[in-house]
């Protein structure tokens, strides 16, 4: 029974079987025999064709491309409901569901993608350097092979339009702003003392090395509701994400002497970079004697680390700079008989830790905090001054990328500042001044791009900060508009919001944040390797800290009542096409500026502020000697001053500022370069301002003396050398 | 039993239609490639690519096709769409077929294109990426004649640059040639090219 009943159901099984692979196998020569063809055309939204697309159905291997009419025909043996997909560079991929057989004739129009290479960008007030950006003016290597710039990023931004060369001072002065109105951001964090602490009229420098930078941009107004706290300008570093290679960086310079070095483990890298800076030998061959005498010269001790590890969808970096730095001068006034004796101690501690991380669905969340303390402890004739500032930084952002034409960034972010001085007279009075500020802020934003040609960035900032009890709000907004393929029109309002600087926040807290307004009107031209750029803008300035003495002090009555206005002319041309091997940039500002500020009897154009500003910066790659030749020309018209003798205010003008420097960098083989610069070649001799005695002499005339360069030209020697297990690299851009 | 059998026979069946399926396609994008027809040939690689999203190796085609296509291009708008085409593909096979050698060497080549074309823009930058990515190939495998060809060829050009000599890349590239005769994948469509290369090269070490 069983047996048989078996035997049954096998042979039935068998049946079955058989006739389902003949089903099958039918089915197979069936559908291998019905082909469906398959065509249409491919157009774009001016209805022209769409030549090379690529048209298919989905998850098979049928289809084709378009020819030079947009038109495709293929077969398939697909049959019911199917996905037919249409992609081509530069457009959005197309989808269209159905039934192959009604895919015959068809018209498909395709939407242009939005290309953040070749479409419009929101650049008005922005300059980049980057290395495929289209914005990018300057590449990185440029901001450290300028001549002039001595390894000094700052220095080599101050060869772009809209700023001003206030050769004294060393710092960022922008668009008729005063150096305090420009802050600067590694990440995304607020670095609170950018720059190494010096004594007057002695220049200051950079406290990072460029190199540990991917990307830099400098913008000289109307930028991203990000950012707050600056009436003038921004300046943003991005440091790097992943290091190339392990290396080990050598150098020896006439000034000083540094080494660095890079390991790598897997998705972890760590980098430092340690330098000392002395300036005795260089001072002892070459002294510096205009106007001051050195006890002991400027002399650091300065280390840089980054921390970086990389997740599959995060980013952890960490930062640390640690700087010592000490000098002794002896300095000329015109109001004392001898030299005034300054001297100064500084050390910085700043770390700066952000963190990143990449959801599903577009969404990145960025947070990080820099914290930083500093302490400056200055001895001037008898009189002690320590200052310490502890500052930190918290930010936490999000980012929504909807569609490439849409995103929105929105965040939060706290400054904590504490910042306290004593001063010890001679006469063991004591006097302490200081300040405590929470300021809270929150800002949104979005980037909408309408099309390849047309786009707007709208954004707001929300700020509270409690050292002053006052609320601002400060909308922003920017808007670009592609005129052509090469060229494209941008315009950009906002509103910017400052507190008093520390110098006046330690004596009086009863004010209100300064204020600006911007308003950017720029014309963008861009052509292989040539770009041309010109930007018009206004700035209004009010709220401006006034008070009443010399300088902020005890006693001193401050109020709001300040105001003040820049409008001026920037323009910029850069080509490393025509000329073989030679790259050269020319940037001309013009400014029209004045304010009532400070200690201002009426409103004037300050001494920071000259009316015209032009830069030549040449590098010629002279490639028989391996060798790259520099030259940069620098011109500043004369700066006001006011001379107590005459009536006017502000009503007179230093002679012009002439530089002319000179670089050159020979890489010796492919690991070491030999690295030689010098100043101001012709040695003009350069007057920054005038110093006028408080109280005049016998014949009732204040007598003055000219603030000159310490030094009209100045030397550099270093020779660099890169250790790396490839062999190759070297620090051509370090340099 | 039989039931077995008859899947067995009826599953390989399938998938030796489609393994053939897959060999048509890739041959005739081969052809398209080598009768000069890139576009046509790119979007070929591109839908076996999109219909076999396992397999690295038409992303791959897909990259190298558009790679080659840029040496010489002197239209940056279409030298951007094809290397970042490349890399976009490039980046895929990579996700697939992690450590690839053939995928590094690969990358390598776009960075090359790059700097064929701007070497004031990117050389700078791309350099020490591409230093980095052949010896990550030649740490995976010493033994692969392309590696060891391309190695060669970028340390050479970077020795005639500074004028020094030439020579131990040169035997590099021997060994490259001596390689290519014993190197075998059992993978279809593996990588076969830079034999012709390499005798070149080679030919150049010696005139």
């Amino acid at each position: 029974m069983t047996g048989l009943n078996g035997y049954l159901l096998l042979q039935f099984k068998r049946m079955v079987m058989k006739q389902l692979f003949l089903i099958l196998l039918v089915s197979v020569t069936w559908a291998s025999s019905a082909q469906t063809t398959i065509d249409g055309r491919v157009i774009d939204k001016k209805n022209g064709p769409v030549a090379g697309a690529n048209v298919y159905l989905e998850g098979t291997y049928d289809g084709g491309s378009t020819n030079a009419s947009g038109e495709f025909s293929f077969e398939t043996m697909e049959t019911g409901t199917q996905t037919l997909v249409v992609s081509m560079l530069g457009y959005e991929p197309h989808y269209e569901m159905g039934d192959v057989n009604f895919f015959s004739d068809l018209s498909i129009s395709l939407v242009e993608a939005i290309n953040s290479l070749t479409g419009v960008t929101l650049s008005a007030g922005t300059f980049e350097a980057g290395d495929n950006s289209k914005v990018s003016v300057l590449k990185p290597l440029d901001i450290v092979t300028t001549a002039g710039a001595v390894g000094d990023f700052v220095a080599a931004l101050q060869t772009l339009p809209g700023t001003s060369t206030i050769n004294e001072d060393g710092r960022l002065f922008v668009r008729g702003g005063a150096a305090g109105e420009t802050q600067v951001f590694i990440d995304g964090l607020r670095v609170f003392q950018p720059f190494n602490a010096t004594a007057n009229n002695i220049p200051t420098r950079g406290r990072f090395s460029p190199f540990l930078f991917k990307g830099i941009t400098f913008s000289t107004g109307g930028y991203s509701a990000e950012y707050g706290q600056a009436l003038s300008s921004v300046l943003l570093l991005n440091s790097t994400d992943v290091p190339d290679q392990e290396k080990t960086d050598l150098n020896i310079m006439s000034v000083g002497t540094g080494i660095g070095h890079t390991e790598i483990w897997g998705d972890q890298s760590l980098t430092f970079n340690t330098q000392y800076i002395n300036l005795t030998p260089y001072e002892a061959l070459i002294p510096s004697t205009q106007g001051i005498r050195w006890n002991s010269p400027f002399e650091s001790i300065s280390g840089e680390m980054v921390f970086r590890s990389k997740g599959e969808k995060s980013m952890f970096k960490l930062y640390t700079n640690f700087n010592h730095s000490n000098l002794d001068i002896d300095q000329e006034d015109i109001n004392f008989e001898d030299f005034v004796r300054f001297q100064l101690t500084n050390n910085n501690l700043y770390f700066n830790a952000s963190y990143k991380h990449f959801f599903e669905n577009e969404w990145t969340l960025t947070t990080g905090s820099s914290i930083s303390w500093d302490s400056n402890d200055i001895t001037v004739f008898d009189t002690d001054i320590d200052a310490h500032e502890t500052a930190a930084h918290f930010k936490l952002k999000f980012r929504k990328t909807f569609t490439n034409r849409f995103n929105i960034n929105f965040g939060a972010e706290l400054f904590d500042i504490d910042y306290q001085e004593t001063v010890n007279a001679p006469d063991e009075s004591q006097f302490e001044s200081g300040f405590d500020d929470r300021l809270f802020a929150g800002f949104v934003e979005s980037d909408v791009f309408f099309s390849n040609d047309l786009a707007i960035k709208v954004g707001a900032r929300l700020e509270n900060t409690t050292v002053l009890d006052d609320f601002t709000f400060s909308p922003r907004i920017s808007l670009a508009y592609k005129s052509s393929e090469k060229g494209q029109f941008s315009l950009a309002y906002g509103n910017f919001y400052q507190n008093p600087l520390n110098e006046i926040l330690r004596f009086e807290t009863n004010l209100i944040s300064e204020r600006t307004e911007h308003y950017i009107l720029n014309y963008q031209y861009l052509n292989n390797g040539k770009t041309f750029r010109a930007e018009a803008y206004y700035k209004d300035y009010d709220n401006l800290v006034k008070f009443d003495t010399e300088l902020p002090e005890f006693s001193s009555q401050f109020n709001n009542a300040g105001f003040g206005y820049a409008t001026g002319l920037d323009v910029f041309w850069r080509d490393n096409k025509s000329i073989g091997n030679l790259d050269y940039w020319v940037s001309y500002s013009f400014l029209d500026t004045e304010r009532d500020f400070r200690n201002f009897r009426e409103r004037a154009t300050p001494n920071f502020a000259p009316s015209h500003s032009f830069s030549l910066v040449t590098k010629y790659w002279v490639d028989k000697l391996k060798s790259q030749v520099g030259f940069s020309y620098q011109y500043g018209s004369g700066r006001p001053f006011d001379n107590p003798n005459t009536a006017g205010f502000f009503a007179e003008k230093t002679p012009a500022f002439h530089n002319l420097s000179f670089n050159w960098a020979y890489l010796i083989d492919q690991q070491k370069i030999l690295y030689f610069s010098v100043n101001n070649v012709l040695g003009f001799n350069n007057v920054n301002d005038f110093q006028y005695a408080n109280t005049p002499n016998m014949e009732g005339i204040f007598e003055r003396r000219a603030i000159r360069p310490a030094a009209d030209s100045f030397f550099f020697v270093g020779f660099f050398w890169t250790i790396s297990t490839d062999k190759k690299s070297n620090q051509l851009n370090n340099l | 039993m039989n039931k077995t059998i008859f899947t067995v026979l009826f599953l390989f069946a399938l998938i030796a239609n489609s393994q053939d399926q897959y060999n048509k396609g890739m041959e005739k994008a081969l052809q398209l490639w080598s009768n000069g027809q890139t576009l046509e040939a790119s979007n070929l690689f591109e839908r076996i690519a999109m219909a076999e999203d396992d397999n690295w190796i038409p992303y791959f085609y897909v990259a190298v096709v558009n790679t080659t296509a840029s040496f010489g291009e002197k239209d940056a708008v279409k030298l951007t769409q094809q290397l970042e085409r490349a890399k976009e593909f490039s980046d895929i096979a990579k996700r697939l077929s992690p450590n690839n050698p053939e995928l590094l060497i690969q990358e390598a080549m776009i960075n090359t294109a790059w700097i064929a074309f701007d070497g004031a823009t990117y050389g700078i930058t791309l350099s020490p990426k591409n230093a980095k990515l052949y010896d990550q190939a030649l740490k995976i495998a010493p033994e692969n004649p392309r590696v060891v060809l391309s190695k060669a060829e970028w340390d050479m050009g970077t020795a005639r640059y500074f004028g020094k000599d030439t020579t131990p890349y040169c035997n590099d590239v021997e060994r490259a040639l001596e390689l290519f005769t014993n190197f075998k994948s059992e993978i279809p469509f593996y990588p076969v090219w830079g034999k012709e290369r390499a005798e070149e090269v080679l030919k150049e070490c010696k005139g």
